[in-house]
């Protein structure tokens, strides 16, 4: 049915690669090196006992007034950002205000914000600025998005742990179909994580990199047998998604299901049965599906699980690649950035190899390595998933 | 502190909060809701006039002056 279709009018990144689409997909294909020593204040502990390692983004551009911005986080300034770039490519100033949603994806979102501000204010506290009272919310930077962007249709947040940005998309094409409005923006926002977090993830044995601490370029490895866990990379991305066919392609069907799992444990049967509903979605089998954006966020548990997934899917004929080996785990934003670049590889008719894949821990998946390689996908499978048991995928079709 | 030491402190702490007043000239007689203000941002003005002046005041003490005038005299009055 025509109008049940949906489609990708307008994309905005940003990631440690540079601000906008275009430093994503060019840095995507090249696969360049932007891992480092984290640098902004509160990502390593003030006693100077972690050094970790991951990838920072360039500060936001000024897009905001100043009397806004100074009254924004980073967080807030990055999606006001991306959104400002999906919004005019997709010309959103012409479409009726209450017909456009927006979802921010990502829970928590500021917490490196809120310890910095702990610190500042720990002996002055009858100082600390009113406007914090509303800016600690996750919802703020929605508020800030439908203050700056004529958005008056529906708007709020929505947590789903790293599968954050990939539910977003799913929620805003499904709002779409069941016509509560025409436009629908899925942003994935910035994690903006500190080191106490960090310290968390570490001590869960989700993050690496104890194996190449000195040697930061080499430590994100998704799928291969040297992994030791991921690393953090801020990210955050907006997609505009409008009732009909053509632009960058299409969401042809998704689904997210819960595993049962509390924490970190991935779980292959909750992740096969988000891909077979989305598939039965999509109306195809796994057969048709050429290209697959891999949640691959060098866990050595996670990887091992995915790849039987998807092996146990009947996905060995579809290429693979991972972007958290370039971009750094995004969490929030992740599934936002991931499905952003699916479709800017399908727009560049090339796909991006997944760094450090010298020894792929499954020979028997067709992994993008090495270096970009031409192919011109015609239907992808961005699966993504989240702690909590959270198991999200995606079927994206190319624009006719 | 003089008085109007407080006043020009009062609107100093308003251009920084309101970036928009950097260039305008403030006087005694303008009030912040006149200026554009919001409340927000006139909660932190104030909140930060108080530090600045080593004010240990409740806001609520701070309702009731017309203008930035009378809002410096008030201020001045609990030096």
């Amino acid at each position: 049915m025509a109008n049940s279709e949906v489609f990708v009018a307008g994309i905005g990144a940003a990631c440690g690669l540079g601000w906008g689409k275009a430093a994503l997909i060019e840095g995507l294909l090249a696969g360049r090196d932007v891992f480092s020593v984290l640098a902004r204040p509160g990502r390593q502990a003030p006693d100077g006992s972690t050094a970790f390692i991951g990838v920072e983004m360039p500060e936001p551009p000024d897009i905001l007034p100043p009397r806004v911005a100074r009254t924004a986080g980073f967080g807030a300034r990055a999606a006001i950002a991306v959104l400002d770039e999906a919004w005019r490519e997709a010309g959103l100033d012409d479409v009726d205000p209450q017909r456009i949603g927006l979802i921010v994806g990502g829970a928590n979102l500021s917490s490196r914000e809120h310890l910095l501000a702990v610190a500042e204010y720990a002996d002055r506290l009858k100082f600390i600025p009113p406007r914090h009272g509303h800016v600690f919310f996750d919802s703020d930077i929605v508020g800030l998005c439908a203050s700056t962007y004529a958005i008056r249709g529906f708007a709020h947040s929505l947590g789903a742990a790293s599968a954050s940005g990939a539910v977003a998309v799913l929620h805003a094409a499904e709002a779409i179909r069941a016509g509560r409005v025409d436009v629908c923006i899925a942003l994935g926002a910035v994690q903006d994580v500190s080191y106490l977090d960090l310290l968390g993830l570490r001590a869960l044995g989700a993050m690496g990199s104890s194996r190449f601490a000195d040697r930061p370029g080499l430590a994100c490895r998704p799928f291969d047998v040297d992994h030791d866990g991921f690393l953090y990379g801020e990210a955050c991305a907006a997609l505009v998604l409008r009732r009909g066919a053509g632009g960058y392609g299409s969401i042809l069907g998704g689904a997210q299901v819960v595993d049962g799992q509390r924490g970190p444990e991935p779980c292959g049967e909750g992740q096969s049965r988000a891909i077979a509903a989305a598939l039965a979605q999509a109306g195809m089998s796994a057969a048709a599906i050429d290209y697959v954006n891999a949640h691959g966020t060098g866990t050595p548990k996670g990887d091992e699980i995915e790849a039987a997934t998807l092996r146990s899917m009947g996905l060995q004929q579809a290429w693979i690649n991972a972007g958290k080996s370039i971009t750094g785990h995004g969490l929030a934003a992740a599934g936002a950035i991931e499905v952003a670049a699916s479709f800017l590889q399908m727009h560049a008719g090339a796909l991006h190899p997944t760094r450090n894949l010298d020894t792929p821990l499954d020979p028997n998946l067709r992994w993008v390595r090495g270096g970009a390689q031409s192919h011109r996908i015609r239907h992808a499978l961005k699966v993504s998933f989240g702690f909590a048991g959270c198991d999200t995928a995606l079927v994206l079709g190319a624009p006719p | 502190m003089d008085r109007d030491a407080v006043l020009a402190l009062l609107i100093a702490q308003l251009r920084d909060v309101v970036p928009d007043l950097a260039e305008k000239p403030i006087i005694g007689t303008d009030s912040m809701a006149e200026l554009g203000v919001d409340s927000i941002e006139r909660s932190e003005i104030l909140m930060n006039t108080l530090e600045a002046l080593a004010l240990d005041l409740p806001m609520v003490h701070l309702h009731g002056p017309r203008n930035l005038g009378e809002l410096a005299d008030l201020l001045h009055g609990k030096l």
